[in-house]
């Protein structure tokens, strides 16, 4: 049973399942409890004395518990500083248990490492990357993931651009300031770009980032689509001129007639290829 | 002023026969004992206070070093376990050590010894913690010359621990003392082996074993520091101080033996599940589980014998504080010890591994199974102890209440935050990306359960004030009871008894005792030890893995005087979602020059170990200056003085030259060029520094600690 909750459904189904074995525990004891009153009908039948079964003696027999008045039968004659002991049985469930726990521990020893029923770690890994690989294969949106520095398009819908803005607020300001006016990070509302202006050089500073210059690479952390949307709002920053802009850097950038690529075919066996 | 009592002689039917000697019970080193658990209690779970509300609240640090949470932390850990659970098992074991044998303590010398050592290293340990001088290893981060100096008052509580009972006038050891006998050499043991270090100067040394190895060594330590330190002696107590509160006979004098030797045989195996899903081979992580599982038995044992004990008497259980807390320090133990074992199931443990989930485990043992047996304890001693009675049963049923509100405020939330955490560092969308990239976004979500603990804590730390409160009261009212009288027959030299039950021969013979109960608990970690050391298949060699330069190393020291591995693993497990998010999962054979190792146990920030080269220079020192300024909302403290403060290369030679007797490959000769080496380093680090507009000189801290980072993980980068 392979219990890693990959998300919140799988974890509801585990809770489903322990409430199930919790009423079917329920349904044991019912059982058993009429199986007992049989019993005890049974022998009253053929003459032998049973005790009823209550809730009262059900712990004392669980535990194998002598009734209280029996104690001194079983109190041992040692005193330390006032304190005895008894000598009363090990609770039968408790030795259940300690011996459950042996026989557990050596089946799993021998389950992992003799027999290999169950996988090991680097080979459990193997499995779930190659899991992943299939699922990824069969129900990623392939215009999404696809999205590459080569094929990535400027996007103008409202909705795109204030999910860019989202995300710039949340990522980007601190270096860059609230308005794009730079801090630590170059201006982004001048014409004036580092490595360049276009949306596809946007994107690919971003993705890859630039290291030697202090600017970090998002491409674990953001995913194609939302560096996207944030490269497409920072295009819209430029002439935004917000107040204590930090001084132009880089080369005035001139769009020019860039010929969209069409790589979109191509892009899901790199994807998949990444994987690995 | 003494008050005498004369005991009740036939409490001794046994050893009726013998002259009547008296004898003299020693209260004042107890009283001692009880005023600095007290004491150091407070001070611990303020210490522990604070650090939690950092979490929410960086700057409840101060903005100083010497209250960071990477400082703090092991400074609140390490006054809990040692200072206050410390003196406790101390008190308890001096109270009722001389009552259990019927003899006065072997040596009043060796318990003042015993007492000021303690608290010497305990005072040592608060001033050398927050100056950050750790060896980094959880629950054992003092540095060397207090390692001895713990060793050495160890062995003097052994003596005086072992005298007294060889000088009993009572035949048989009660269970208490097994359990007292089996602490005090394992302890020894797990202290020794845990602490072998190669010492650089007065405050700096380096574990003598390497990565997976010291790994193993010191969770081999860590998990059984909680079994020796904050178990058996705590069990100890409580087969003591339980039925005497209860006035009721132990339940099952069976249920004692063999839970008392299933108990620390299993335990020893047990350290490998802090292991689980890292580089630490598979055979000795399944260890690790399947002795765990069995533990349950053996630990519930315990229990049994607690709660059954109180049949009959569960009426006084309502009326008398000292059971009531008995009671709730007996179930916090079986909820722990079974909670433990199912966290050692793989399938569980990749789930709270690195989480609150830990956090919230530990503290159901450290506030229920500790703390309420201490208070307990407290609450049944002083009062008897100042021939008085409690000042306030109320007070000290609010204390109870106040108490046991708090650590289901701590523990729920703590339990919430880590599930909820480690679910979203396993979530991925159907598109193959991690829902969460950022591993912040899954901090700010749990930073209201953070809140929320930091109120349990605060109640709990209520309630013992309360309880200080009435325990000074009740004091001040009864008059302190230095020693009491009592007789008891001298032990017949020479008498043969009857052999009886195989276990009542070895209760008379202590030392045997203490001989079988050294090799059941020398076992388990022999034969995890031995295959890692001499089986080279169990550190698979890595040849692109080198020697750090000394600069990294000298980044290192401060890495690991900083305590970032408080918040920070370097180990990602081989799990889809942690290689999605950090990269290649880490193997043995990275960390084949770690000495110590830094895997870390808790991820309050994102795992380092492939950080080398994913962020510029720059990026690291604006971080580390205000961590806020690249991660907005990020609750990592700043650390300005690495910017203001300078390493030094006086004692780099020193670092290489320890590093080559371990058997890192440093040349002959290398130390003369190291501190050279590091320099040339340093100014390549400015450089790039200063190309993004900051100016740092060579020599500061900072520029270590970068070229420390850049190297984590890059040896075997692009190699897979």
């Amino acid at each position: 049973m392979d219990l890693n909750f990959q998300n919140g459904e799988e974890l509801f189904q585990f809770i489903l399942l322990g409430i199930l074995i919790f009423f079917t525990l329920i349904l044991l004891i019912v059982v058993l409890n009429i199986f007992m009153t049989l019993k005890a009908v049974l022998n009253e039948k053929a003459g032998i004395k049973t005790e009823p079964f209550t809730l009262n003696n059900f712990w004392d027999r669980f535990n194998s518990l002598k009734p209280m008045s029996e104690e001194k039968d079983i109190l041992l004659d040692h005193d330390y500083d006032g304190i005895k002991e008894l000598d009363n049985h090990l609770p039968p469930w408790w030795l259940g248990m300690f011996y459950g726990g042996i026989v557990f521990g050596v089946v799993y020893l021998l389950n992992y490492h003799v027999w290999h029923w169950s996988p090991l770690q680097a080979e459990e890994y193997e499995i779930a990357m190659a899991e992943a690989a299939e699922i990824k294969a069969a129900g990623s949106d392939v215009a999404v993931s696809s999205i590459d520095e080569n094929n990535v398009e400027l996007l103008t819908a409202t909705a795109d651009l204030e999910t860019g803005e989202l995300i710039y607020t949340g990522n980007c300001a601190v270096c860059h300031g609230a308005a794009g006016e730079g801090g630590v990070g170059p201006n982004l509302t001048d014409e004036y770009w580092l490595h360049g202006g276009s949306i596809s050089d946007i994107y690919k500073t971003i993705v890859h980032g630039v290291p030697e210059k202090g600017m970090i690479a998002w491409e674990g952390t953001l995913k194609p689509k939302d560096i996207q949307q944030v490269s497409s709002f920072i295009k819209t920053l430029e002439g935004s001129n917000p107040p204590n802009g930090k001084a132009p850097q880089g080369e005035i950038y001139t769009p020019e007639e860039a010929p969209a690529t069409d790589a979109a075919e191509e892009a899901p066996a790199e994807e998949l290829a990444s994987v690995e | 002023m003494h008050f005498l009592r004369k005991p009740l002689l036939s409490a001794q039917s046994e050893n009726s026969g013998g002259n009547l000697e008296g004898f003299y019970y020693d209260n004042k080193i107890v009283k001692a004992f009880l005023i600095a658990t007290v004491a150091f209690g407070i001070v611990g779970m303020l210490a522990g206070l604070t650090a939690a509300i950092q979490l929410f609240l960086p700057a409840a640090n101060f903005n100083l070093p010497y209250t960071t949470f990477g400082r703090l932390r092991p400074l609140h850990t390490n006054a809990i376990i040692f200072a206050f659970v410390g003196n406790g098992m101390f008190a308890g074991v001096y109270y009722s050590l001389p009552r259990l044998t019927k003899a006065a303590v072997f040596s009043k010398t060796l318990s003042w010894i015993h007492f000021w050592g303690w608290q010497l290293i305990i005072l040592a340990a608060a001033i050398t913690l927050p100056l950050g001088m750790t060896t980094s290893k959880e629950y054992a981060e003092l540095e060397w010359p207090i390692d001895i100096a713990i060793a050495l008052i160890w062995v003097v509580f052994t003596i005086n621990l072992i005298g007294t009972i060889i000088k009993r006038r009572e035949r048989h050891m009660y269970v208490a003392l097994w359990f007292y006998i089996a602490t005090a050499v394992t302890i020894a043991m797990l202290h020794i082996v845990n602490s072998l270090e190669i010492p650089i100067s007065m405050t700096k040394s380096y574990s003598l074993y390497a990565g997976v190895q010291d790994a193993l060594v010191q969770w081999w330590y860590g998990h059984n520091a909680v079994a020796f330190f904050l178990t058996t002696p705590i069990l100890g107590l409580m087969y003591y101080f339980l039925p005497k509160a209860a006035n009721r006979p132990v339940y099952s004098y069976k249920l004692s033996i063999i839970h008392f030797w299933s108990l620390i045989f299993i335990y020893i195996w047990a350290g490998p599940h802090h292991l689980l899903y890292t580089a630490l081979p598979d055979w000795a992580q399944s260890l690790g589980t399947v002795f765990s599982i069995m533990l349950i038995a053996p630990s519930w044992g315990g229990m049994l014998n607690g709660l059954l004990t109180l049949r009959g008497a569960w009426d006084r259980v309502r009326e008398n504080p000292v059971l009531k807390f008995f009671v709730v320090a007996v179930t916090a133990y079986g909820m722990s010890t079974f909670e433990g074992p199912m966290l050692s199931l793989k399938n569980v443990n990749a789930i709270s591994h690195y989480t609150d989930w830990t956090v919230a485990h530990v503290h159901i043992g450290g506030l229920g199974w500790n703390g309420f047996m201490t208070f307990g304890m407290l609450y049944f001693l002083i009062p008897r102890m100042w021939k008085t009675k409690l000042y306030s049963t109320k007070l000290a049923n609010t204390h109870f209440w106040i108490a046991t509100l708090g650590i289901l405020f701590y523990a729920l939330p703590m339990y919430w935050a880590g599930f909820t955490q480690s679910l979203m560092w396993k979530e991925f969308e159907a598109d193959g990306f991690l829902a969460y990239p950022n591993f912040l976004e899954t901090v700010t979500q749990i930073i209201p359960m953070y809140v929320m603990r930091a109120i349990g804590g605060t109640m709990y730390l209520v309630g013992a004030l309360i309880m200080v409160y009435n325990l000074l009261k009740t004091a001040g009212s009864g008059e302190f009871m230095a020693e009491e009288y009592a007789e008891a027959p001298a032990l017949e030299k020479n008498v043969r008894v009857s052999g009886g039950h195989w276990h009542s021969v070895l209760e008379r013979k202590p030392v045997l005792f203490t001989v079988l109960a050294f090799v059941a608990v020398a076992i388990g970690g022999i034969i995890e030890f031995v295959p890692t050391w001499v089986v080279d298949s169990n550190i698979p060699t890595i040849e692109a893995v080198k020697p750090y330069t000394p600069l990294e190393l000298e980044g290192r020291d401060i890495y690991i005087r900083e305590g970032c591995n408080n918040c920070h693993s370097q180990m990602i497990r081989p799990f889809r979602s942690e290689t999605e998010r950090y990269g290649e999962y880490s193997k043995a054979g990275e960390f084949v020059y770690d000495h110590p190792h830094l895997f870390g146990s808790k991820r309050t920030g994102p795992d380092l170990h492939r950080l080398g080269g994913k962020y510029p220079d720059s990026w690291h020192f604006n971080h580390m200056l205000e961590p806020a300024s690249m991660s907005p909302g990020s609750i990592m403290p700043s650390y300005p003085w690495l910017i203001d403060d300078e390493y030094t290369t006086e004692q780099i030679a020193a670092k290489i030259n320890a590093m080559r007797t371990l058997g890192v490959p440093y040349e002959e000769g290398y130390e003369e060029e190291a501190a050279e080496d590091m320099m040339q380093q340093a100014s390549e680090i400015t450089g790039r520094l200063e190309e993004a507009g900051i100016e740092v000189s060579e020599n500061k801290e900072i520029v270590a600690l970068i070229a420390y980072l850049q190297r984590l993980g890059t040896d075997i980068k692009g190699q897979n």
